[in-house]
C-alpha cells in the first residue's frame, strides 16, 4: 500500500521526519507522529496479531480506539492499540500471539 | 450456500451466530445471560462491538421484546487499564 | 484546581471547552486520540453552496481558540471511568486520576457493526476506519474496495475515497439475517435514501434527483432495478446483491457475492466471487455512551437519536449534579450540531458556575435556538426523524427531571 501523497481538496502532504521502528524484528520506516497502524499498513502490513485462541489472523477494525482488534504489544507493554499510539524512534513492537487458554485469561487481567 | 451458522458476533471471544442462536433459543434467556453463558461481549472490546448485534439476537428470539428493555449496561473500566495508571495527576 | 474537565476533543467538546474558558472557567480536556478534533478530522463534503466542508481545518479553528483561551489539552489520554464523589468528579484515564466539579462527557459516536461471514480478516474495516486512514493518516486503504451496506456515512465516505484516488469497486448489501435486518431490505434502503436525498452530500444528491425523476422506479419498485445497479459517481450501488461472505487466507482476497430478490432474500445458485483486497462495513452510527453509562447516568432508548442516550436538557445537563452531556453522545448528528450543542453546555456549566455576565440565560438561549437552526440547514442528516427524536427527549426530561432542574438552578 502507499500513501495519498496528493489529494485534490487537502494539497500535498509536507514533507516530515521519517522514524524507524521494528514489528515482529522486521525494522520499517514511518513518518514521525504516525500511528503504528498506518506505519504498517503504508508499508503494506495489515495482519497485527492472531486470535489467542484459535490463531485466525486480525487487522485494524475501527481505526479509532474501540474494537481492541488492532491491540500489539509496544516496548513490553500488552494490549496497546495501534492505531491510537503514534510511533517513535528504534520502537519495539509486537504481534498479538496465539496462547494456551489460561495464559490468554492472565493476560486479560492486567 | 450461505455460511451464516459459523458467522463470528462477538469477535474478541469468536463466538458463533449458530451458537448464539441454539443458546439463546434453548434457554429463552436475557441478553446479559446469553453474554455470560455464550462469554460473547465479555472480552476485550467490553462488547462495543457486538453489543447491538446480541440484542438483536434476543429480540429475534423473544418477540415481545424491544431493544428499548434491553438495559444498556457498562462496566467499568471500559478502557484498557495497565499497570502504574492509579494516582493522582495534576 | 480546575473547574471542569471534558471528556472528547471532538467539536463538541472543543466547542464546550472555549465557552466555559471564555466565561472564565479553568478547563482541561482529554482525549485518546493523538490529535484534537474527534471524527471532524475525517470529514470532507461539499455544501449544497459548493463550498467544501473541510473537516481538519475546523478542527485546527477550534483548536487554536482553544488555545488561545487557556484550555489545556491533552491528546493520547483514555478514560476509563467516571465517578461521583460529593460535589465532585473523578475522571480515571490511563496517566491517572484527575477531579473537578464539572465533567462534560461529549465521546461523540460508534459504528454500528454488520457481522459477515469472514469479516475477521485483516482487511475488513469499518466504514469509519477508511476514512480516518484516508483523510487523516492519508495511507490508501488497499487498491481494490467493496462497501457492505448503504446508508449516508457509506455515501459520504465513498466519495471521500474517490476524491483521494481509491478505488471502490462496488456498494452490495448485506445477507439478510436478524441482525443485519433493514439494512439488507433494498426497498427500505431504497426508502431512506430517497428520504435523505434532499439533505445528503452531493453524490447522493445527484444520485438521489435522477430516483426521484424516474418516479416508476419508485411504483415498480425494485423489480426492474438494474442488475448491475446505478452509478454513484462511477460506482455501482447495486441494491439486489448480497454479501454472503468475505474470503481470503492471511487478509481480505475477495467478497462472495449472491443475487436476491425484492425483499433481499438470496436467489439461489446466483453466486458470484468479485476480487478486492479491502472491505468496507457500513452499519451507521450509534451515541457512545459508556462513560455516561458506569458514572450512573438514566438512559434512554430513542431510535430517532441512534439508540440509547443519556437523558439530557434542552441545556445539555444530566439528571446527575455537575455532569454535562453534548455532540454525539445525545444522538446522531452532524459536525455543526455538535459544535452548536457544545457551545450551549459551556454556557450551562458557566452558568451553574455561577460565572457569566448578566445576559448569560439571554446567551443560553440564543444558543438552545442556535442549535434548531443548524439543524435545519444542515448539509447531512443522518436520521430524517431526527426532530422527532429530539423532541421525545425534551419531553422526557420535562416528564421525569424538570422539577430537580429547578433545584439546579437554584445552586448555580
Ligand atoms: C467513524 C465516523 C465517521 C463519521 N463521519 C462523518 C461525516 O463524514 N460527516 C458528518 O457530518 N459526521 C460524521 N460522523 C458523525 C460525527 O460523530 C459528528 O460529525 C461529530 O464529529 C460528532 O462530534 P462529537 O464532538 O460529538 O464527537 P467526536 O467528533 O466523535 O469526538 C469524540 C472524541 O472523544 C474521544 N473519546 C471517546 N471516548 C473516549 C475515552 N473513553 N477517553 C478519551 N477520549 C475519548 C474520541 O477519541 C473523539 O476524539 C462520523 C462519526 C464517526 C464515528
Ligand atoms: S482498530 Fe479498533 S481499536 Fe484499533
Amino acid at each position: 500500500m502507499s500513501r495519498i501523497l496528493d489529494h485534490p481538496v487537502f494539497g500535498k502532504i509536507h514533507e516530515r521526519e521519517l522514524v524507524s521502528f521494528q514489528f515482529d524484528e522486521k525494522t520499517y520506516q514511518a513518518y514521525k507522529d504516525e500511528t503504528i497502524a498506518a506505519a504498517l499498513l503504508a508499508n503494506g502490513v495489515r495482519k497485527l496479531r492472531v486470535h489467542e485462541e484459535s490463531g485466525t489472523p486480525r487487522g485494524i477494525y475501527c481505526n479509532i480506539g474501540h474494537c481492541m482488534e488492532c491491540r500489539v504489544t509496544v516496548n513490553g507493554q500488552a494490549n496497546t492499540r495501534a492505531c491510537l499510539t503514534v510511533v517513535e524512534q528504534g520502537m519495539i513492537v509486537e504481534s498479538g500471539k496465539q496462547l494456551p487458554n489460561i495464559i490468554k485469561r492472565m493476560v486479560e487481567q492486567r | 450456500m450461505t455460511n451464516i451458522e459459523n458467522m463470528i458476533i462477538c469477535r474478541c471471544e469468536e463466538v458463533t451466530y449458530g451458537q448464539l442462536l441454539s443458546t439463546a433459543n434453548e434457554h429463552k434467556c436475557s441478553a446479559r445471560e446469553l453474554k455470560l453463558r455464550t462469554r460473547a461481549g465479555m472480552g476485550f472490546c467490553g462488547g462495543r462491538t457486538c453489543r447491538v448485534s446480541i440484542d438483536k439476537m434476543i429480540e429475534h428470539v423473544k418477540p415481545n421484546i424491544t431493544p428499548g428493555d434491553i438495559p444498556l449496561k457498562y462496566q467499568p473500566p471500559v478502557r484498557p487499564v495497565t499497570f502504574g495508571t492509579v494516582g493522582e495527576i495534576k | 484546581m480546575r473547574d471542569v474537565i471534558v471528556i472528547g476533543a471532538g467539536p463538541a467538546g472543543l466547542a464546550g471547552a472555549i465557552s466555559c474558558a471564555a466565561n472564565g472557567l479553568l478547563v482541561t480536556v482529554l482525549d485518546e486520540f493523538m490529535k484534537p478534533g474527534g471524527r471532524l478530522l475525517g470529514q470532507l463534503h461539499q455544501e449544497p453552496s459548493g463550498e467544501w466542508w473541510n473537516g481538519i481545518k475546523e478542527a485546527e479553528r477550534l483548536h487554536q481558540e482553544a488555545n488561545k483561551l487557556a484550555v489545556d489539552i491533552r491528546c493520547g489520554i483514555s478514560v476509563y471511568n467516571l465517578e461521583q464523589e460529593g460535589h465532585h468528579w473523578h475522571v480515571h484515564t490511563n496517566t491517572g486520576r484527575l477531579t473537578a466539579r464539572f465533567v462534560l462527557v461529549a465521546t461523540g459516536a460508534a459504528e454500528y457493526p454488520i457481522p459477515v461471514p469472514g469479516w475477521t480478516l485483516p482487511g475488513v474495516m469499518s466504514i469509519g476506519a477508511a476514512q480516518v486512514m484516508t483523510n487523516v493518516h492519508r495511507v490508501q486503504v488497499g487498491k481494490k474496495g467493496i462497501i457492505i451496506g448503504a446508508n449516508i456515512l457509506a455515501f459520504a465516505i465513498l466519495n471521500e475515497l474517490q476524491l483521494a484516488g481509491i478505488n471502490i469497486d462496488r456498494i452490495v448489501l448485506p445477507e439478510k439475517t436478524p441482525i443485519s435486518g433493514k439494512a439488507a431490505e433494498p426497498e427500505e434502503i431504497m426508502k431512506s435514501l430517497l428520504q435523505a436525498a434532499h439533505l445528503a452530500p452531493s453524490p447522493l444528491l445527484r444520485f438521489g434527483g435522477r430516483f426521484m425523476k424516474h418516479d416508476w422506479i419508485r411504483k415498480l419498485g425494485l423489480t426492474f432495478f438494474p442488475k448491475n445497479g446505478v452509478k454513484v459517481n462511477g460506482t455501482p450501488l447495486q441494491l439486489r446483491k448480497a454479501a454472503v461472505e468475505i474470503i481470503g487466507k492471511d487478509q481480505v482476497e475477495g467478497v462472495r457475492v449472491a443475487d436476491t430478490d425484492v425483499n433481499g432474500m438470496i436467489i439461489p445458485g446466483s453466486e458470484t466471487i468479485y476480487e478486492a483486497d479491502f472491505v468496507c462495513i457500513a452499519g451507521g452510527l450509534y451515541p457512545l455512551a459508556e462513560l455516561a453509562a458506569v458514572a450512573g447516568c438514566p438512559f434512554q432508548y430513542v431510535p430517532e437519536l441512534g439508540g440509547h442516550v443519556p437523558c439530557h436538557s434542552e441545556i445539555m445537563e444530566t439528571p446527575l449534579e455537575g455532569l454535562f452531556v453534548a455532540g454525539n453522545i445525545t444522538g446522531i448528528e452532524s459536525g455543526k450540531i455538535a459544535m452548536a450543542q457544545g457551545n450551549v453546555a459551556g454556557l450551562s456549566i458557566a452558568k451553574q458556575a455561577g460565572k457569566g455576565t448578566g445576559t448569560i440565560d439571554q446567551q443560553l438561549q440564543q444558543a438552545v435556538q442556535n442549535i434548531r437552526n443548524v439543524r435545519q440547514n444542515a448539509a447531512i442528516q443522518f436520521n430524517p426523524e431526527i426532530d422527532k427524536g429530539r423532541k421525545k427527549m425534551k419531553e422526557l426530561w420535562k416528564e421525569h427531571y424538570a422539577k430537580g432542574d429547578e433545584k439546579f438552578h437554584k445552586i448555580g
